[in-house]
């Protein structure tokens, strides 16, 4: 075995026959060791956030870890922040795992009519409590066999009122919210249960005809007959490569209320891979919204939207495929924004220990560079496993920052590897005009992190946090605000989808996709949220999905606009 | 090991000397060599023992039944044939040579070693000391076997062995009667380093260096403890002392222009990386890194180039792969789409050649 360097490169053979003497075999033993201290440094400087503790927020993520260690245990759960009821406070909705109870026969219910396996959705006050209102909004039902996974927030049927799609291992369940703050399970009418193991979904228009269509990603063809555990010995989840690959779902809307799985012809059945994140944004600037799917341990997949309802998967020409030294990677959350404020989408793709959260810098022409190094993430990540992932402005300086939820994805790692941690504290970084360095999360309480969502929970004009933990509460990380300006924008489709989703804003230079979409299985506050720094006026362009290119000038920071599409170009 | 061959030599040189076989002794001999020719081992043993009590001083009809006895795996029934054969000729080299065998098969190690001493056969001979714990001389013949025999997967087993146990012993050595010089606190770090053990490692390192901060080579094995440990700014700061101590040591430029490309520093990786290439010119994984180090620079040409290289050096190995990968990012970001695709073509041959013989990265 040749000895990998933490940069990625082999080392240098001839150097080892003169120099540092490594036995046979230990080249594992070494890269291992690239676990420490990384992630479990806390910078001095002050906390951006503070953890809080919202009065009724009572929700356990139950994942029900098992000795027989069965995959999905470990991947739930997802997370969403939107505002259900309309009365401009996020509402925070979550994802439950289930009840296994070993050894598992083959369908199980997982318990899910049992209140602690139910997703929960809470309502927030006006006090920054909440209350459960899950049973009255008819949500409690998440399906006997369906063990949840994630959530996709959209309003499908352009009411104005937000719609929620639950993934799970088992059956997908679309909720229609009907406005008066209830849902109702319309799954079976609308022909979007999926099936098999979905993890990440999110909507969006890529045929650009103004209605949400829907994708979801499905990780592997797993059932409890087929488990196994891979810890020679000592029961461990196994690695993806165990079990066969799948291909994702795309569901167009029919605009009547039903979907039609498209997947096959659109071409995204095409490929089979280990999906995890996804997120959605015209990388290439034609008009088309493409698809990037996280994929664990396979090539990632860019699917390029054609503009005539077919994809082609274009990871390997665009070169976001694989890491800059043509290695796989154990993509898991995904964001697809802009970085550096070049107006263009990057990739920034969170994964396993020994591999670095993968930054793909978008270099205009459909191609992109890998500049992990050159943004930081040399000396962020390559000791921890992330998943959920935002690229916000949290200290509203006019620069995306990054956090990441994390905790390694095997719960009892430090029995193989002592210099592992299956809990982990988040990662916050600050983007410096395009290079990101440490900051402080204001927790380092090392967790089992999973979903992140992000959005404005208290309308204070800075980017909160939730994220979700493996058998305990989600944290909430409340930012603590500053001097600096800010804008955030709700967009509403006229002639586009009324959520505005695949629109390009760009505000005083700064360029955000609108999209409740990426992460890991969550949903974000669809509001577009830019920090404006000193600036107190913006100037605002909206590119809309339907093509029409927007305007507005002189327009006042420190607000929550709306921006309503020109009903004509 | 391949001493069949030289066995049958040497017990063909014996056939045709001694004193002359009787008729009888000669016919058993004859139909004993013709049952082993055909693989009827107990036929030829049978044959060779009449032909041993047919003429008791017959030293080939013992070497014979010796040799058979060796073949069937039956090594101890091999003895007393042929230390009758040395009673008769005591320097003959064959009976040596399968009875030092034969005695080191049996564990009795220490007995083989005259034998194989008599005839040189170092290979056995290695073994056999190690087993007596005579480690360096064991170490020696077995360098002086493998130079001999390079593919014996067997003769590199053992000398792999007992180059351990050489380096054990002179651990042991170095701990009983040096316990606070510079090199066993370098030696305990090293031990830590490969358990795992990243904190004790470091403090022996910072141990030895507060005795001799001066010596060659701690700086940058305690920057490879920062380094494995993801501390590149620490690493960096010990790989910028040993680039001072050994201005002309590759390896620490080498090192400390990873160091500075992990943190994101590519100008400055480039130079030291450039500094190592002048000193040890061709390093692939230095020209591999450096083409890294170029691109993240923006430096195109120099990334090309220096691909280009890994490529000539390493013809089909996964960093050959790597480097067609590298060239192929950097064409497409020069928009010269066949040259990518090109390059894609030769990654995936590699990827795919490198996979099946089990050296590849999927």
């Amino acid at each position: 075995m040749r000895f990998q360097g933490a940069a990625g490169h082999s080392m240098n053979r001839g150097f080892f026959r003169s120099g540092v003497h490594i036995p046979a075999g230990f080249a594992v033993l070494l890269l291992t060791l690239a676990i420490f201290s990384v992630g479990f440094s806390t910078p001095t400087s002050p906390a951006v956030f503070h953890l809080v503790q919202p009065k009724g927020l009572d929700f356990v993520l139950q994942n029900s870890p098992t000795s027989q260690k069965y995959l999905i245990e470990t991947m739930p759960g997802g997370v969403a922040l939107l505002d259900y009821n309309n009365d401009g406070l996020l509402d925070v909705f979550l994802v439950n795992g289930g009840h296994i109870i070993p050894p598992m026969a083959g369908v199980e219910n997982f318990d899910r009519h049992d209140r602690r396996y139910w997703n929960r959705l809470y309502r927030q006050n006006r006090d920054g409590s909440f209350t459960d209102v899950t049973e009255q909004a008819g949500l409690a039902k998440a399906g006997e066999g369906n063990y949840g996974m994630g959530v996709a927030v959209g309003d499908y049927d352009n009411d104005g009122y937000p719609d929620i799609y639950v993934t799970s291992y088992g059956k997908n369940i679309l909720y229609h919210n009907n406005g008066d703050g209830t849902f109702s399970d319309v799954t079976e009418k609308a022909g979007v249960a999926g099936g098999g193991w979905s993890v990440s979904a999110g909507f969006f228009d890529y045929d650009n005809d103004g209605k949400l269509d829907l994708f979801v990603t499905r990780y592997l063809d797993w059932d409890p007959k087929r488990s196994k555990s891979c810890g020679n010995g000592i029961p461990a989840y196994c690695p993806p490569g165990e079990f066969p690959a799948v291909s994702n779902i795309l569901y167009h809307n029919r605009g009547d209320g039903t979907f039609e799985d498209v997947s096959v012809p659109s071409g995204i059945a095409a490929k089979k891979g280990h999906g995890l994140g996804v997120a959605f944004a015209d990388y290439d600037g034609d008009g088309f919204t493409d698809i990037f799917v996280a994929n664990d341990v396979v090539e990632q997949f860019l699917f390029h939207n054609n503009g005539n309802g077919t994809f082609t998967e274009r990871a390997l020409d665009a070169g976001v495929a694989l890491t800059t030294d043509g290695k796989m990677i154990s993509g898991m959350g995904v964001v697809f924004q802009d970085y550096d404020n070049d107006g263009r989408p990057d990739i920034i793709v969170t994964e396993l220990p020994r591999q670095l959260y993968t930054v793909f810098h978008n270099e205009g022409r459909g191609i992109f560079t890998e500049r992990t190094l050159e943004t930081g993430f040399g000396l962020l990540s390559g000791a921890n496993s992330g998943w959920g992932l935002g690229l916000e402005d949290f200290d509203n300086d006019g620069w995306k920052d990054v956090f990441v939820a994390q905790g390694h994805v095997i719960d009892n790692v430090e029995k193989f590897d002592s210099s592992l941690r299956s809990l982990e504290p988040p990662l916050l970084a600050m983007n410096h005009h395009g290079r990101f360095e440490r900051a402080n999360a204001g927790s380092d309480l090392p967790v089992a992190g999973r979903g992140a969502a992000f959005g404005d929970l208290n309308n204070d004009g800075w980017v909160d946090v939730v994220t979700t933990r493996l058998g305990a509460p989600p944290q909430i990380f409340l930012n603590n605000g500053g001097k600096q300006h800010w804008l955030s924008i709700t967009l509403r489709g006229t002639r586009s989808n009324r959520d505005g989703f695949g629109a390009k804003v760009t505000v005083n230079g700064q360029m955000r996709v609108a999209t409740a979409a990426g992460s890991y299985l969550s949903s974000n506050d669809k509001r577009l949220h830019f920090g404006m720094g000193s600036a107190q006026t913006a100037s605002i362009e909206v590119l809309w999905p339907s093509g029409i290119h927007q305007k507005l000038n002189d327009v006042r920071c420190d607000q929550f606009l709306i921006v309503k599409e020109p009903e004509h170009p | 090991m391949n001493c069949a061959i030289m066995v049958l030599c040497m017990l063909a040189q014996m056939s045709s000397t001694g004193p002359a076989l009787s008729p009888a002794a000669a016919q058993h001999l004859e139909a004993g060599i013709a049952a082993e020719k055909s693989h009827q081992l107990e036929t030829a043993i049978s044959e060779f023992r009449k032909a041993a009590e047919a003429q008791p001083d017959a030293a080939p009809a013992y070497l014979h039944l010796g040799e058979a006895y060796m073949s069937n795996h039956q090594y101890g029934d091999a003895v007393i044939p042929l230390r009758r054969v040395l009673e008769l000729d005591p320097d003959l080299p064959s009976a040596h040579l399968l009875l030092g065998y034969a005695q080191l098969a049996q564990g009795y190690a220490a007995d083989a070693i005259p034998h194989l001493e008599k005839v040189h056969e170092t290979g056995a001979l290695g073994i056999a000391q190690m087993q007596t714990g005579q480690v360096s001389e064991a170490v020696s013949n077995l360098q002086a076997a493998v130079k001999q025999r390079p593919n014996d997967p067997d003769l590199l087993y053992y000398l792999i062995q007992a180059s351990e146990m050489l380096a054990e012993q002179s651990t042991d050595t170095l701990f009983t009667n040096y316990p606070d010089s510079n090199r066993t606190h370098q030696r305990r770090a090293q031990n830590y380093f490969a358990l795992h053990q990243a904190a004790q490692a470091e403090q022996e390192y910072q141990r030895a260096l507060a005795i001799s901060p001066e010596v060659p080579g701690l700086h940058l094995e305690l920057g490879q403890v920062y380094a494995e440990t993801a501390q590149w700014s620490n690493a960096e700061a010990q790989y910028r002392i040993e680039t001072q101590l050994q201005p002309g040591n590759a390896q620490a430029a080498y090192r400390l222009g990873e160091a500075l490309l992990q943190e994101g520093h590519a100008k400055e990786a480039l130079q030291e990386l450039r500094r190592s290439n002048d000193l040890q010119p061709d390093m692939p994984e230095t020209l591999y890194i450096f083409g890294k180090a170029a691109f993240a620079a923006d430096d195109l040409d120099a990334a090309q180039k220096a691909w280009t290289r890994v490529i000539a050096i390493e013809k089909e190995s996964p960093l050959a792969a790597q480097a067609h990968f590298g060239l192929a990012g950097l064409y497409r970001k020069q928009n010269k789409a066949a040259e990518a695709a090109s390059e894609m073509q030769e990654f995936w041959k590699l990827e795919g050649r490198n996979s099946h013989t089990g050296d590849g990265r999927r």
